[in-house]
C-alpha cells in the first residue's frame, strides 16, 4: 500500500493542498487516513481513480462519483466470489482492494461492507452467509497473526460476548481486533463465557483497558467475565462494542461506547487505553461501573 | 473585383471558422473563466478560483454569466454538474443530484405547446454536440406556477448539454 502526503496528491491532482482539503469537506473524498502525528495520508490508489476520473469528468462530483464507484467494483467482486463459495477468489479479491487501500478501509470498506451484504441478500441462517463468515473471520485472524509485533506499550483484553462466528458481530470483532494489533496494541482476546482462573491470564498481560463486545451473549454472562476481570486488575477504563441496545446500557454504567466501525473503534480504545496509561491515578481507581456493580 | 462582390462571394463557401462563434471556458461550479480566458491543458482543468468544478468550453452566446444559475447535463439525461447559483435557486446540494435524471430539477412548462419531449430534445442534441443554442420553459420541478426560460447549449468536454436558467 502506497500513501501519499497532502502535498503529493495535490501535485498527481495538479490542485492546491487548500483544494484538496475542500474537497474532502464538501464530497468526502478523496478521505485521507491520519499519520501517527496527525498529518493527512492518501491511498495511491484512490488518488489515482481520482485523476483519471477527473481527465474526462463533467464536474468535481461526477469524477467522484465514478471513481468511487471503481473502488466499489472490489465489493462486488468479493460478494461474488462469495456467493459462488470461492474462497480463492475471494482472498484474490481482497488482495486487489488491498491495493487501492488501507487495510482500515479494505476491511471496512470491502470485506465487512461484503459480509453484511451476504448476509441481507441471503439471511444469516443460509450456506452463502456460513461460508462467507467462516472465510471472513479465517481472514482476518490470519492477517491478525501476521501483524508485526511492536514495542506493545498498550495491552486492551477483549471479552467477545458474540455466539460464534456465524454471529453477524463476530467479523467486526476479529477486525477490531486486528485494527487494535496494527495500531501497537497487544490484544487478549476471551470469550466471556471462560472466568475462572482470571487472574492467571490477567497477571501475565496487565492490561490498559477493557472492551466487551458482541451482543448474543445474556448480560449476566458479561456482568460475571467483566467482575472477574476487575477483581484481578482493579479498575480499568471500559469500553462497550457492538453490543445490542448499548446506548441504554452505557447511561447507566458509564462505559465508553465505541462507534461500530471497527477502525473508529480501536482508534477510541488506544486513546482511552493511553489515557489509562498517562494517568495512571485518575482512571484507575475510578471504579469500572460497567455491569460489574448489578447493573 | 469590387470588395463587396467579394464579401458576397466568400459567404457562398459553407461556414467555416470565420464565422463560427468563438468559444470561451468557463468553471462548472462557480461560472468564472481561467485566467486571460486561457484554454487549460487537459490535467488541469480544476477552477483556481473556486476550486470545486471543472473547466469547460462552450460557445460563448451559450456560456454562462457567473451569476447565472446552470446544470450541467449528459446525453442520458442525468445530472452532471450544478453550479453555486443552481444550487441556490433550486435548494439542492450538487452531490445529492449527481447521476439524477434532470427532470428531478426541472420540468417542460409549456408540454401543451411545444410537446413534452422538447426539453429532451434539445438536451440530446446538445449532448450530440449540436451547438446553436435553443431555448425552451421550464419550472423548477419542486415549485409550482415558476416559469422561466432555459438556454441549452452544447459543452464539453466531454460532450454535454449546457443548461442556462434565464
Ligand atoms: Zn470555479
Amino acid at each position: 500500500m502506497r500513501y501519499l502526503k497532502t502535498s503529493e496528491a495535490a501535485a498527481l491532482l495538479n490542485v492546491s493542498p487548500n483544494t484538496l482539503r475542500a474537497w474532502e469537506r464538501r464530497f468526502g473524498f478523496p478521505r485521507p487516513q491520519r499519520s501517527p502525528g496527525r498529518h493527512r495520508l492518501y491511498t495511491h490508489g484512490e488518488i489515482a481513480a481520482l485523476r483519471d476520473a477527473l481527465l474526462d469528468g463533467l464536474s468535481i462530483s461526477s469524477a467522484v462519483s465514478r471513481a468511487r464507484e471503481g473502488l466499489g467494483a472490489d465489493t462486488n467482486a468479493l460478494v461474488g466470489a462469495l456467493n459462488a463459495f470461492d474462497a480463492g477468489r475471494a482472498d484474490a479479491a481482497l488482495e486487489g482492494a488491498l491495493a487501492l487501500r488501507s487495510l482500515d478501509r479494505a476491511v471496512q470498506e470491502v470485506l465487512l461492507t461484503a459480509l453484511d451484504e451476504v448476509a441481507r441478500r441471503h439471511g444469516t441462517d443460509s450456506v452463502q452467509w456460513a461460508f462467507a463468515a467462516r472465510w471472513g473471520n479465517s481472514w482476518l485472524r490470519r492477517a491478525q497473526r501476521l501483524v508485526t509485533p511492536s514495542v506493545r506499550a498498550i495491552t486492551v483484553v477483549l471479552g467477545d460476548a458474540s455466539r460464534d462466528d456465524l454471529d453477524i458481530d463476530a467479523a467486526y470483532i476479529r477486525a477490531l481486533e486486528l485494527l487494535l494489533a496494527r495500531s501497537g496494541a497487544s490484544v487478549l482476546g476471551l470469550s466471556v463465557r471462560g472466568v475462572s482462573n482470571m487472574s492467571e491470564a490477567l497477571a501475565a498481560h496487565r492490561p490498559d483497558a477493557v472492551v466487551i463486545a458482541g451482543g448474543a451473549l445474556a448480560d449476566d454472562a458479561v456482568a460475571r467475565w467483566a467482575y472477574a476481570v476487575r477483581l484481578a486488575t482493579g479498575a480499568l477504563p471500559v469500553a462497550v462494542y457492538r453490543r445490542g441496545s448499548q446506548r441504554q446500557r452505557v447511561r447507566t454504567t458509564g462505559a465508553g461506547l465505541l462507534p461500530s466501525t471497527p477502525g473508529e473503534a480501536a482508534r477510541h480504545l488506544m486513546e482511552l487505553a493511553s489515557h489509562s496509561v498517562s494517568n495512571p491515578t485518575t482512571s484507575r481507581t475510578t471504579p469500572p461501573r460497567l455491569l460489574a456493580d448489578g447493573a | 473585383m469590387s470588395s463587396p462582390d467579394r464579401r458576397a462571394m466568400l459567404r457562398l463557401v459553407p461556414s467555416t471558422a470565420e464565422d463560427h462563434c468563438p468559444s470561451q471556458w468557463f468553471c462548472g461550479h462557480c461560472g468564472a473563466p481561467p485566467p486571460n480566458n486561457e484554454t487549460p491543458a487537459p490535467p488541469a482543468r480544476v477552477c483556481g478560483e473556486c476550486g470545486l468544478g471543472l473547466l469547460l468550453e462552450a460557445r460563448a452566446d451559450a456560456v454562462p454569466r457567473p451569476s447565472d444559475p446552470f446544470l450541467i447535463v449528459d446525453g442520458s439525461l442525468s445530472v452532471c454538474a450544478l453550479s453555486a447559483e443552481a444550487e441556490r435557486l433550486l435548494a439542492v446540494a450538487e452531490t445529492d443530484v449527481i447521476n439524477r435524471p434532470v427532470t428531478e430539477l426541472v420540468t417542460p412548462a409549456d408540454a401543451e405547446a411545444a410537446g413534452p419531449e422538447s426539453l429532451a430534445a434539445a438536451i440530446m442534441w446538445a449532448a450530440r454536440g449540436e451547438d446553436e443554442p435553443r431555448r425552451v420553459m421550464v419550472r423548477p420541478a419542486n415549485v409550482f406556477g415558476v416559469r422561466m426560460p432555459l438556454r441549452v447549449g452544447a459543452c464539453g468536454p466531454p460532450r454535454a448539454a449546457l443548461l442556462v436558467l434565464e
